[in-house]
């Protein structure tokens, strides 16, 4: 007599929970039962998901990356004359009403003659006899971030321009265009790269479950000849894939973890990306669950199309 | 009542598998089909499970035409027809219970229930020290008899087997008769495929002989 132990389900009860707990019970059976396949596919579905997270993981920093490097889009507007306390305080009030504007900074003629000192600082001689006069009053604007692309920037100084006093506004008209056209090519590569990433990952994992469930095609038969309504067929399988998916989902996100915190964590120092010296920072709460979503539907719409193919009951 | 009006069945592209056929199955009988490879004996017993359609011609079983059932009625026909398998279809990884289990959980049978039915079928035909083990520790009969208790676990109306005997020793060969002649003694209707004339001799039981595809010969009774 054999020792191997009898993997008994608990069986089929009436009513929804009663039939739910035993396509569960059942779906662990199989999934006992079939050990090395199922590791093959959570293996698969682990490594597919964890290239997708890197591959997020790099983009989300660097498109932050991009959006600090967008911080210095700064707008700085001219007046001829140094208003009064009383009329910069109107003015403020007129650049803020201007929609996109995020911060203003009004800097007097003596403001700007001491930041100009302190950046010529050891070559002060070439400022002699050069009084505050010289240098003149304006007002430095930061703008939010929905606002920082070209053509919102060039519409924002149109509208600065409209305010009586201001005579010359600089804002690095060139500088922003470049940045931009940047941005709309990361972005761009980053879709392609990602759309193809998702669809291989979905190749992958969807061709494996195909051939697991190819491997128990004997099983799906036998089910429908005993009389197994197709639910019934289906259910305990299309549990496996979502159990498996799952679990491959949860693999990867603390394979990802690890790599994160065992290696990536200060990459953002040492090549330099960061001059802040924060580090690379790890995905969102956000995409952590969205990696876990697409897992569990990975495993879900893999099974359910696989199966379509072997069930003709 | 298992009849067959006119019943011609055709795989692609080739030539006809059965042509013509007319058959009445009178409930409680036991039948056997004989004829070579090839005759046509595991197509029309598909046929008698809705496991193929015909091409032409009807096929009742109990007065309903199963070219009409929809695909959510063949599992509940399915359920009422135990069938033996000429491969065993025998689940490789589930132990001997989980395999004539099936049959009953596919019901939604409570699993004292299962057990003790499961049990007591499989004690009845000498496999009781074998409910744990896989179908490959088994020799070919006792694989053959698993394949038997899943079929007749739940009483089925009609018992269907395929070259039940093909593969095993005259010893075998008797005790797998008898329990056919058991479930047909309880009220189930048997019909066996079978191309080993021994088998059929002196067996008493009507024996319908088909060769390529069209029944040649129908007795009664054999021997």
């Amino acid at each position: 007599m054999s020792k191997a132990k009898a993997l008994r389900p608990k069986l089929a009860q009436e009513g929804f929970w009663g039939r739910l707990g035993y396509f569960f019970s059942r779906a662990l059976a199989n999934l006992r039962q079939n050990v090395f396949v199922s590791v093959v596919t959570v293996g698969t579905i682990t490594l597919a998901l964890l290239i997708a997270a890197l591959f997020l993981l790099v983009y989300v920093n660097l498109e932050g990356m991009a959006t600090s490097w967008s911080d210095k889009v700064q707008i700085t507007a001219y007046f001829d004359r140094e208003p009064t306390p009383l009329a910069v305080a109107a003015l403020k009030g007129r650049v803020k009403a201007i929609p996109g504007t995020s911060k203003v900074v009004f800097v007097s003629k003596q403001e700007a003659e001491v930041r100009l000192r302190s950046r010529l600082k050891g070559q002060e001689s070439l400022l002699e006899g050069v009084s505050s006069e010289v240098l003149p009053a304006s007002l430095e604007i930061r703008l939010d971030r929905g606002h920082r692309e070209s053509t919102e920037v060039t519409r924002y100084v149109s509208a600065l321009k409209q305010i009586a006093g201001i005579t010359e506004v600089q804002y690095g008209e060139e500088w922003v265009q470049r940045f931009n056209t940047f941005m709309n090519f990361f972005r761009l590569v980053g879709a392609l790269l990602g759309g193809f990433l998702a669809i291989a990952v979905l190749f992958i994992v969807s061709n494996t479950i195909k051939l697991t469930i190819y491997a128990r095609k004997d099983e799906l038969e036998l089910l429908g000849l005993v009389g197994a309504t197709r639910i019934f067929i289906k259910a305990p399988f299309l549990i496996e894939g979502v159990l498996q998916g799952a679990a491959g989902a949860l693999l990867s996100l603390a394979l990802l973890g690890i790599c994160y915190f065992a290696l990536l964590h200060n990459a953002g120092n040492f090549l330099g990306l960061n001059p802040a010296g924060a580090g690379l920072c790890f995905l969102p709460a956000g995409h952590l669950a969205a990696i876990l979503c697409g897992g569990i539907l990975l495993g879900f719409i893999g099974s359910l199309t696989s199966l379509r193919r072997f069930i003709n009951v | 009542m298992i009849q067959l009006h006119n019943v011609g069945m055709s795989y692609q592209a080739e030539t006809a598998a059965l042509s013509d056929i007319n058959l009445k199955i009178p409930k409680g009988d036991f039948v056997f089909l004989t004829g070579q490879s090839g005759a046509g004996k595991s197509t029309l017993l598909k046929l008698l499970y809705a496991g193929l359609t015909p091409t032409s011609g009807q096929v009742l079983i109990d007065g309903v035409n199963l070219s009409r059932l929809s695909r959510s009625q063949v599992p509940l026909l399915r359920r009422s027809i135990g069938v033996v398998f000429q491969d065993y279809k025998l689940l490789p990884n589930r132990t001997v219970l989980e395999n004539v289990a099936i049959t009953l959980e596919v019901l939604g049978w409570g699993k004292r229930d299962i057990g003790k039915k499961v049990y007591h079928i499989l004690k009845s035909m000498g496999l009781e020290d074998k409910v744990n083990s896989t179908p490959l520790r088994l020799s070919g009969g006792e694989q053959q008899r698993v394949a038997l208790a899943r079929a007749l676990v739940n009483d089925p109306k009609i018992l269907i087997a395929d070259e039940p005997t093909g593969n095993l020793d005259e010893e075998n060969k008797e005790q797998i008769l008898a329990i056919f002649k058991e479930a047909n003694i309880r009220g189930t209707t048997v019909v066996v495929a079978t191309h080993d004339k021994r088998v059929t001799v002196n067996s008493h039981r009507r024996v319908i002989r088909l060769e390529k595809g069209r029944i040649v010969e129908a007795s009664d009774v054999q021997g």
